[in-house]
């Protein structure tokens, strides 16, 4: 934000930054065969939506390729509002990559419609060899990943497993570089 | 189909901004060069006031959450207020500032902080009471934006030289009630007047430029939640409430009102002038005309 901007108060969203969400596709090798992470299953997409016909109606749309398109891929689609007003668009699917790639339908469907900046984040689901959930969390607007790890008792991370998983996966994951925008996601129903 | 461009667009009231700043500008060089003129005071005088403003940015924060008897909660103490704040920050693209809770039933926010960086925002128990998750939601960004525009830096900035005219002005009623020094300095008379000058001057030009911070950060809360009508419904709430509790719970300084959601004791007519925060109704026409924008319907 320039000097202008802060003295006139000018805000504007931030726009997604050059998507590296693809990166988690070979990156999920990397974690099944040597941390035993394996992918759930599933993954979900999380984003406002705004209350206007134009934004519903591409949200159809999208709705509808995504349907046509795991037809054929076999990816099952479910969409739930939580608590905070936000839509969780969840993908099923056992092919780790047709997760992404289905991520990648509804996050460029929203962007092709001028809305990219309504995307909060994409979360791959993974289980370790205890069957505890292990998240890595895509922030659209920053193109970078981080872990997100719940711990027993409510609101609590395991802020160290986080911090070496950061370290295991090395340069194979854009990993976000300030811990204070590793913001964690309660309730995450994949 | 194309999407609303014209979403969060407003330049009149970047026109409006701006104008007041050039002309706070105008009014400071005004002083610089009196200053100047008079000589050897204005240095000391200086000093102090970049003491104050460097006391203010960097020690205030604390000093005004115990003054407002707010502190600081952890995830674990209010899951719901940090999850929101958590999305709130990913949406506006933000590091997480500090959260704060204040224990009054009266239903208020503000924002605290020099920098994203070192930002706190606090809400009252009585506006989480008060407000559903969507309007909480809306006040929340609102001061999010506050800090995003670095409003506190800004205002001690814009107030800075506002500051120093009125020490002036009291540094001038000593020496003008006390004996004559050595000769009579026709310079330091001009100072006194100019500095009055001033003072007065850059007091309505700062309300007005409140005003105008407040207008921008209703603006971009909108854009932040993309629900413009969630903030005005939350702002018809909080007002209507603030008139229903006495406001004595309330010993808030000036200088803090400033960075409130709503400022203690607005429903009283005050006089547009005189205030920091523009009237509920024009932030509700602001932001009917956010809504109008987003949904696309000319205005």
């Amino acid at each position: 934000m320039g000097l202008f901007d802060i003295l006139t108060g000018k805000r504007k969203l931030k726009a997604p930054a050059e998507s590296r969400l693809f990166a988690m596709t070979t990156a999920a090798v990397t974690l099944e065969m040597s941390l035993e992470l394996k992918s759930s299953g599933k993954a979900a997409i999380v984003f406002q939506p705004l209350e206007t016909a134009d934004f519903t109606g591409i949200v159809r749309d999208m709705e509808e390729v995504l349907r046509g398109t795991g037809d054929d891929t076999g990816t099952q689609v479910d969409k739930t509002d939580d608590s905070f007003g936000y839509r969780w668009m969840v993908l099923s699917d056992e092919d780790f990559e047709d997760l992404v790639v289905g991520i990648n339908v509804v996050s460029q469907a929203l962007q092709d419609g001028g809305y990219g900046e309504r995307v909060l984040c994409a979360v791959f689901s993974f289980r370790d060899a205890g069957d505890k959930p292990v998240y890595w969390i895509y922030n659209y607007k920053r193109g970078s990943y981080y872990p997100f790890v719940p711990a027993e008792g409510a609101q609590r991370r395991d802020s160290e497993r986080e911090l070496r998983l950061k370290a295991q996966i090395g340069h194979e994951l854009p990993v976000e570089p300030e811990l204070e925008r590793w913001f964690p996601l309660w309730g995450i129903p994949i | 189909m194309p999407r609303p461009t014209s979403f969060g667009k407003d330049t009149g009231l970047q026109l409006r901004m701006t104008f007041t700043l050039f002309l706070l500008g105008l009014v400071y060089v005004v002083l610089i060069v009196a200053l100047l003129g008079a000589g050897v005071n204005g240095a000391t005088v200086g000093i102090i006031a970049v003491g104050l403003a460097l006391f203010q940015l960097f020690g205030s924060d604390k000093l005004a959450l115990r003054a407002m008897g707010a502190r600081e909660v952890t995830p674990a103490e209010a899951p719901e207020l940090h999850a929101m704040i958590d999305r709130l920050c990913v949406q506006a693209d933000l590091p997480k500032p500090k959260v704060a809770v204040a224990d009054t039933r009266m239903p208020n926010a503000f924002a605290l902080g020099r920098s994203p960086k070192n930002a706190t925002v606090c809400a009252t128990t009585g506006i989480m009471e008060l407000l559903s998750p969507a309007e909480l939601e809306g006040v929340m960004a609102h001061e999010l934006s506050h800090v995003a525009n670095r409003d506190v830096l800004v205002m001690t900035l814009a107030s800075f030289f506002a500051t120093i005219a009125a020490y002036i002005v009291q540094f001038g009623f000593f020496f003008g009630g006390g004996s004559s020094d050595d000769d009579d300095n026709p310079s330091v008379l001009v100072l006194f007047l100019v500095s009055i000058g001033v003072y007065i001057v850059s007091f309505f030009l700062m309300q007005a430029l409140s005003r105008y911070r407040e207008f921008a950060a209703d603006r971009g809360a909108a854009i932040i939640t993309g629900r413009p009508s969630a903030l005005a419904s939350a702002l018809q709430k909080i007002s209507m409430g603030m008139d229903r509790i006495p406001q004595r719970d309330l010993r808030a300084t000036s200088e803090l009102s400033a960075f409130y959601i709503f400022p203690p004791g607005a429903g009283k007519a005050l006089g547009n002038l005189f205030s920091t925060h523009p009237p509920m109704e024009k932030r509700i026409e602001a932001l009917a005309r956010l809504e109008r924008q987003l949904q696309g319907v000319p205005a």
